[in-house]
């Protein structure tokens, strides 16, 4: 799903890195969202809905409607669309509801 | 989190299009100022617009909006008074005038850090921007459902192409812009689908998608969203007259993806806490601060610009943002004659929303100006723009040619219901936009399919030999002559809209030269054999390629010179360039 | 269910506390017309998002249910904080926040969720 040319923009990357979802170990680029590197490997579903169980992603990407809350190295509720992927994160999917909150 | 709040001369919170611009003004004033932004690099949603804004010099039309980010934030980097905090988000705006900020730093390699901060400042611009629209119908929420700015952000900031295939709901300048741009990334667009009668973005975009085969489905909306795990096919269905779906007019539309560009609401959350008298203008958004033309609001010393103050074009946002950094640095006692600094640019906003596209604006701000009377704050100069607003003060004034000079379109041209329903002009407006025929047997001409009044004048000012006149207002249609037209396609290259093309009916006995804007990947070479298509984005024939003018720059638009039989020219209007030796692509 | 019932279930207005548009009607049919009520009766809009993304639809609902333009529903309060934090940022040193819980956004707001569920 990567863009390789585009007619008008060049994408500078950083450099690649390896990182975990659920069990799966997969690549994406230092510095660019969560939701983004997911999304170019393929992961549409990043969460499954607090009540009716059902299968969310994201919606906004930047930031404003927390469709897109996964735990990320063991950090709950992180807004993956505008959180950075590091060398070796952990993401994983929050199932049925936001644990830490009332 | 100890001590007192940090303070400042004035504080911004936004670092979009109005924020930067306000910031600009606040810290050439002088004033030591801070400027906020939840996003890790400053421009707002300028840095995912990869089309040519619209408007005059002023607000830098004909640049990309990316470009426009670069250069704003190339101003403010420049300003010693400006200091800026990305990665920090507003919390909250209390009472005293403290503003509570979430500040983060996670750089690779670093720990993480997470802290809040206090600042104040005697002065606030609030530029804080707009949220998309969600829309109810069954499964809404399906994973591949997504707003068309995060599928913008996802494919022009991130690389990430959101699906191969999509559905977008509306067709507003979003909708229309959005999708031309998934074009671009290689993504199929099935459709646009928007429940008015009529387009509603600009008709020069929807133009853009048609060519390239979009069909555009008014009066028609989503039934429902189908797939398990995520989104596997769109139901829409007809709106009849009174926007009630007609049973029976149910479509399938296999699609990976769905974008809604249904509309903007203002992200007015701070205005509220901060105590902002607030009114419900459905023409601006919905939620937005009572606010006079110098855009501060009912709290004195909280100004607003932007999307936030009423949704608006992003040029309109940037004229905004200077008005009220102007207006905040006044209020600091930095700007001594505000009424006679300001001026140029209220009479810029005037004229962007003179002309028929900026009547909804108009309407909205007249419902605001009667709330406006009732505050006690409100600026001498309350009333907000007057419909048949005066050209720009500013506005280029050279006198045209003496003999034969371009007329300016006439104001208040009605369009065809074809043109506004479909995209596509009726034969009756093309035939308009086409010279004489004893001059189009003279030589290369250019044929302006603009048929629209919207603020926009780049083609006149990229025109070397006079033939596209000066807008005496520039919501007009363009003013062209072609007697005085070379055909020389500077205008091709520069139209926002590229809706300007030039047509040599004598290139050869049976052959017309066409000279059209070509913003897709792969470029064809002189030589190539490309598929002609027509209007509609339907192949209508072959033609060769004579000439690819590009720039160096991939910002500039590449101008194709095409073969085209000489009875189709009037025609052919987009090339494809086929995916195999010899067959079509796709 | 009726194949409108259906589909009411399936329609979301509220992502965060996964509240359906059947949710929302059932709670207009008990007489709770306000954004208030429904909020406090619901938690439609006071999760993390903190209504930035159900509050329209509530409003157009709400309008649309009682006759009433958009503009009359009377819009809820709007509390700090925009979007949940840390509480551990208010006491702790930076860095030492890890295992503190979020303030759940909307906890000021009374925070008596659950009855519609």
């Amino acid at each position: 799903m990567r863009i390789q040319d585009h007619p008008i923009l060049d994408f500078s990357k950083g450099r690649k890195v390896r990182f975990w979802f659920e069990d799966r170990e997969l690549e994406g680029y230092e510095g660019e969202p969560i939701a983004a590197a997911l999304h170019a490997a393929g992961v549409r579903v990043l969460s499954e809905s607090p009540v009716r169980h059902r299968p969310r992603g994201f919606f906004c990407a930047i930031g404003n409607c927390s469709s897109c809350l996964m735990t990320v190295d063991g950090r709950p509720n992180v807004r993956v669309c505008v959180e950075a992927l590091h060398e070796g994160m952990r993401v994983q999917k929050q199932r049925g509801g936001r644990g830490d909150l009332a | 989190m100890s001590g007192g709040p940090k303070k400042y001369d004035a504080i911004v919170v936004g670092a979009g299009p109005a924020g930067l611009s306000a910031a600009a003004e606040l810290g050439r004033a002088g004033a030591r100022t801070l400027v906020l932004d939840r996003d890790t690099r400053p421009g707002g949603q300028l840095v995912k617009q990869t089309h040519k804004f619209f408007g005059s010099e002023k607000q830098r039309a004909g640049t990309r909006g990316v470009e426009i980010a670069r250069l704003l934030r190339e101003e403010v980097a420049a300003l010693p008074a400006v200091e800026m905090w990305l990665n920090s988000t507003v919390l909250g705006f209390y009472s005293d005038r403290v503003i509570t900020v979430e500040r983060v730093k996670d750089a690779p390699g670093e720990e993480r850090r997470e802290w809040l901060e206090k600042v104040t400042a005697p002065v606030f611009v609030l530029a804080t921007g707009a949220a998309e629209r969600f829309l109810p119908f069954p499964n809404n929420d399906l994973p591949g459902i997504y707003g068309a700015g995060a599928a913008q952000t996802l494919m022009n900031v991130h690389g990430v192409r959101p699906g191969r295939r999509v559905v977008m709901v509306g067709a507003g300048n979003i909708g229309l812009i959005v999708s031309y741009q998934l074009l671009q990334a290689g993504v199929e667009v099935a459709a646009i689908v928007e429940a008015a009668p009529v387009i509603g973005g600009y008709l020069v975009h929807a133009a853009k998608v048609r060519r390239a085969g979009v069909p555009i489905l008014t009066s028609h909306t989503v039934k429902e969203a189908h797939g398990r795990e995520a989104l596997e096919g769109v139901t829409v269905w007809r709106l009849d007259e009174k926007w009630q779906p007609v049973p029976g007019t149910e479509k399938y539309i296999a699609a990976d993806v769905l974008c809604l560009a249904t509309g903007l609401s203002p992200l007015a959350e701070l205005l509220f806490q901060a105590g902002c008298q607030m009114a419900y203008v459905p023409e601006l958004g919905g939620h937005v601060p009572v606010h006079g033309e110098d855009l501060e609001t009912s709290v004195p010393g909280v100004f607003v610009a932007g999307d936030v103050s009423g949704v608006e074009e992003a040029s309109a946002a940037m004229v905004e943002g200077h008005l009220a950094g102007l207006g905040a640095a006044a209020r600091l006692g930095l700007v001594r004659d505000l009424a006679a600094v300001a001026a140029g640019w209220r009479a810029e906003l005037a004229s962007l929303r003179a002309g028929p596209s900026g009547e909804k604006i108009r309407r909205g701000l007249a419902k605001l100006a009667g709330q406006t009377a009732g505050m006690a704050a409100s600026s001498p100069a309350g009333s907000p723009v007057s419909p048949a607003s005066a050209p720009a003060a500013s506005a280029p004034a050279a006198p045209p040619p003496a003999t034969s000079a371009p007329k300016p379109g006439k104001p208040g041209r009605t369009l065809s219901p074809q043109l506004t329903s479909t995209g596509e002009p009726a034969a009756s407006e093309l035939e308009s936009s086409l010279p004489p025929a004893d001059r189009r047997r003279q030589g290369p001409y250019a044929v302006i399919e603009c048929f629209q009044e919207i603020p926009c004048d780049p083609c006149h000012k990229a025109c070397r030999t006079g033939a596209i006149g000066p807008f005496p207002d520039i919501n007009l249609t363009p003013a062209y002559e072609a007697a005085h037209c070379n055909g020389c396609a500077l205008c091709v290259a520069q139209c926002p809209g590229l809706a300007c093309f030039v047509v040599d009916e004598n290139y050869s006995p049976s052959e017309a030269l066409l000279k059209l804007p070509y913003e897709f990947l792969p470029l064809p070479a002189a030589g190539h054999t490309v598929d002609l298509l027509d209007r509609t984005g339907a192949l209508v024939g072959s033609g060769r390629v004579v000439r690819v003018v590009r720039s160096r720059s991939k910002l500039a638009t590449p101008v194709v010179w095409v073969t085209v039989p000489s009875e189709k020219v009037g025609t052919v209007r987009n090339i494809r360039v086929p995916a195999t030796k010899g067959g079509a692509a796709e | 269910m009726s194949e409108g019932g259906e589909r009411d279930e399936n329609t979301i207005i509220c992502r965060c506390e996964d509240i359906s548009l059947a949710d929302i009607r059932r709670l207009v049919e008990r007489g709770y017309t306000t954004i208030d009520e429904i909020k406090r009766l619901s938690r439609t809009g006071m999760g993390p998002c903190q209504g930035k993304t159900c509050r329209l639809l509530l409003m157009q609902e709400l309008a649309r249910a009682t006759g009433r333009p958009p503009g009359e529903v009377a819009l809820g309060t709007f509390r700090p904080p925009t979007k949940p934090f840390k509480l551990g940022l208010l006491v702790g040193k930076e860095g030492e926040t890890r295992d503190s819980q979020d303030t759940g956004g909307g906890e000021d707001d009374g925070g008596q969720g659950g009855a519609a569920r």
